[in-house]
């Protein structure tokens, strides 16, 4: 039996991060702190994401000076709508665990 | 002795710019993206923590992209990569092995107990050897005092005479 992609824990952790400030540009720590991921599990979630085109990305100048600039990252709309259904599919499964 | 911070960092440079050899070429602004990140990261130790991640997301990336990338990189390449990366995250775990003995508390020992700890043994039971042969000298002084296993100071260490005193 295959495995549903992007349906692991972490990715749906990222996804739901990702989603709660969708308009807003998130840079990787702040990701990482935020989903508790490991930059040894995010980065390779951020690529493959980006790759299906579920996410963007573009470097973003310092706010301090002396900093270079940061890549930071939002989902696309196809990424939104991916973590919408992922997140409904959680409140679904939820109460039917709630019933059971 | 302690570990500099900026020991720390700058081992987490260092595994920021392996991870960014890893990952040459379309992936290579990835690479770019966590080394950055590390500017804005204020804590040493915790630099280096995600610097370590970085080298695992750059091979992790690397070996996904491998069947796209077989004409040009072969497995022996990435291999040799993994190698290289291995050994050097084993030279920087020994170092800072090394350099974490400064910071911590000089070792216990495993086995504390003493002869007041023993269940139902009186205290002045000696310790027995239980096979073997223990040669014992003609000379041998068995008038001298017994060891003060009293435990009225179990802080203070327990003293024994001099056992093979010549008269």
């Amino acid at each position: 039996m295959s495995r549903k992609p992007n349906n692991s824990r972490q990715t749906r952790a990222l996804l739901a991060a990702l989603l709660d400030r969708s308009q807003t540009w998130r840079h990787g720590y702040d990701l990482a702190k935020e989903t508790g991921l490991k930059s040894g599990t995010l980065y390779p979630l951020l690529i493959r994401l980006s790759e299906q085109g579920l996410l963007e990305s573009r470097w973003q100048e310092a706010e301090r000076p002396g900093l270079p600039p940061r890549h930071v990252y939002r989902l696309t709309a196809s990424g939104r709508a991916l973590a919408r259904e992922q997140e409904l599919a959680a409140i679904a499964a939820e109460r039917v665990g709630a019933l059971a | 002795m302690n570990v500099l911070p900026g020991e720390w960092r700058r081992w987490a440079v260092k595994l920021a710019q392996h991870a960014a050899w890893v990952l040459p070429g379309a992936q290579s602004p990835w690479a770019e993206a966590m080394r950055r990140e590390l500017d804005y990261i204020e804590d040493d130790r915790a630099a280096l923590r995600w610097a370590v991640g970085c080298v695992l997301a750059s091979y992790k990336a690397r070996l996904a992209g491998l069947p796209r990338m077989r004409g040009r990189v072969g497995r022996g390449a990435v291999l040799r990569h993994a190698a290289t990366s291995g050994a050097l995250m084993l030279v920087i775990g020994l170092a800072l092995l090394e350099n974490a003995g400064g910071q911590t508390e000089a070792p216990r020992p495993v086995f504390d107990e003493t002869t007041c700890d023993r269940a139902n043994v009186s205290p002045d039971i000696d310790p027995t050897v239980s096979s073997g042969t223990v040669s014992v000298p003609r000379d041998m002084d068995h008038s001298a005092p017994k060891p003060d296993t009293s435990c009225a100071d179990r802080s203070a260490p327990i003293r024994f005479p001099p056992k093979y005193r010549k008269p």
